[in-house]
């Protein structure tokens, strides 16, 4: 859920920025860390980036008709971790600013912040909590990609109804009003890219496992154990 | 139409002004609008910078317009609810809704007027931008501005796979169409998650080939680049100057006719 460039008014968009900035800045430090240790992840960061960039731009299907996109960050946070997929976050959503008209540069701090540090932090924490209850990956995987995309809805509704509060109600009127646009409209694509995201890890739990072995995704016991289930 | 505006970025009529003034035109344009009190300068912007996109970058006016439309749906739904939600004043319209009354007054438009042509403006000085100025003049820029390396070394590696990632999601798609993959939501489902996995698949195997293909040509970590535009010549400097001034000057003054 992208806000709009000049939708967000002046001390709102400015707060964002301050806010998203301390979170990407220690992402980038991560990077810059990860890149000594071992030059080529660049590359393979690089592509995870150009990746989401792409399923975030496809046309999910969904049953009622009308069309969403991913976001794609409950993926990147499970396999990449929050920090880092808040900087991947901020060059993807300058790009979907810049060719897509999805989002603006104003409103970047914002929506940085919604769907590249709220969202994948929910996503990440929902995952390790769920990996560590002992629940079954693909469960685990569909909770964090859904719970993620509701995290961002919410904190995209709050950041509207800050910058737009009721007359009447305040910020919290306008919060419920924003959060029950985005409930009808948003609520089941999130379950659809859960289940999306759950059918994604299935198959490459199955082709290339070795992939989530080693980005410490997955331990390699609970790959074996999966593998002998599907067989 | 993926790759729609970069085709226009490499080929339009302003590519060798530098890239340096259209960010700064388009960067400065975006603060205008978003701190204009007034509806006036959003829209004054919006009108210059889409002329210059027309006429200076000769972008057909056909394709300029759709590349307007897009975003339009998303800013009427979130200026609707601003609408109903805010203000005082005099009540212009009302309706009920499943019960609830809603009425739309004074106030509550003119914000969402003025949300809207934020926006129009903020989506024009976006387009002037994507469709002026190439990726790699604006990396050279960034560089110049001490982002760090390997941000925007990354950022250079993402842009070049997104194209060659889109190309194959399109492919896949059309070939799972072709085999009635889209029927039913069910199969659907299914046939967008194989895409997602195969295209994930096949772009980390890319990256591991990319990773070799670098190596044996030398890669230490830094990709050069190569800032080959042209410097701004003090007539354009004095046509920018005088279009911001008389945008900030709409943005302070600009009350008006433009109140409701």
């Amino acid at each position: 859920m992208h806000i709009m460039e000049g939708f967000l008014p002046h001390p709102w968009w400015e707060i964002w920025f301050a806010l998203s900035l301390p979170v990407v800045a220690y992402g980038v430090h991560r990077i810059n860390r990860m890149i000594k240790d071992n030059r080529e992840t660049l590359p393979l960061l690089a592509v995870a980036g150009a990746f989401v960039f792409v399923l975030s731009s496809l046309k999910l299907p969904s049953v009622t008709g009308s069309c969403s996109h991913p976001t794609g960050t409950g993926m990147g946070s499970i396999i990449f971790g929050p920090w880092i997929t808040s900087v991947l976050a901020v060059i993807v959503l300058v790009y979907q600013a810049v060719f897509l008209a999805h989002g603006g540069l104003t409103t970047l701090g914002a929506n940085v912040f919604s769907m590249g540090i709220a969202g994948p932090m929910v996503g990440y924490l929902v995952y390790r909590a769920a990996m560590r209850s002992g629940l079954h990956l693909f469960l685990a995987v569909f909770l964090a990609a859904t719970l993620a995309d509701w995290a961002t809805y919410l904190v995209t509704a709050l950041q509207l109804a800050l910058a737009f509060p009721a007359a009447s109600g305040g910020a919290y009127a306008s919060f419920e009003a924003f959060a029950a646009v985005f409930a009808i409209t948003q609520v089941p694509l999130a379950a659809v890219e859960g289940a999306v995201t759950a059918l994604m890890f299935k198959y490459i739990v199955e082709l290339r496992s070795d992939v989530l072995v080693r980005m410490n995704v997955v331990s390699a016991k609970a790959v074996a154990v999966l593998k002998e289930a599907a067989a | 139409m993926h790759n729609l505006l970069d085709d226009y970025a490499h080929h339009n009529a302003l590519r060798d002004v530098s890239p340096r003034l259209k960010l700064f035109i388009g960067l400065a344009s975006m603060l205008i609008c978003v701190s204009s009190p007034y509806p006036a300068a959003p829209l004054f912007v919006a009108l210059f910078l889409s002329l210059a996109a027309v006429l200076l970058a000769r972008i057909p006016v056909r394709i300029y317009s759709r590349l307007l439309l897009l975003p339009l749906s998303f800013a009427l739904l979130s200026a609707g609810v601003v609408a109903l939600m805010q203000g005082e004043g005099r009540v212009l319209l009302q309706m009920q809704l499943l019960g609830i009354d809603l009425a739309v007054r004074q106030e509550g438009a003119s914000l969402a007027l003025l949300l809207l042509a934020r926006t129009f403006g903020g989506m024009c000085s976006l387009y002037f931008i994507a469709l002026s100025t190439p990726m790699i003049e604006i990396f050279a820029t960034l560089k110049s501005l001490r982002i760090p390396y390997s941000v925007i070394e990354l950022s250079m590696m993402i842009y070049r796979y997104i194209f060659v990632f889109l190309d194959q999601a399109a492919r896949i798609h059309s070939a799972q169409v072709m085999r009635l993959g889209d029927a039913g939501a069910k199969s659907s489902l299914h046939s967008f998650a194989m895409l997602a996995s195969v295209l994930f698949l096949r772009s980390w195997e890319q990256g591991e080939r990319l990773v070799l293909a670098m190596d044996s040509r030398c890669y230490d970590g830094k990709l050069n680049i190569m800032e080959q535009a042209g410097k701004a010549t003090s007539l354009q400097m004095l046509i920018v100057a005088v279009y911001l001034l008389l945008a900030s000057t709409i943005a302070v003054l600009g009350r008006g006719a433009f109140l409701l």
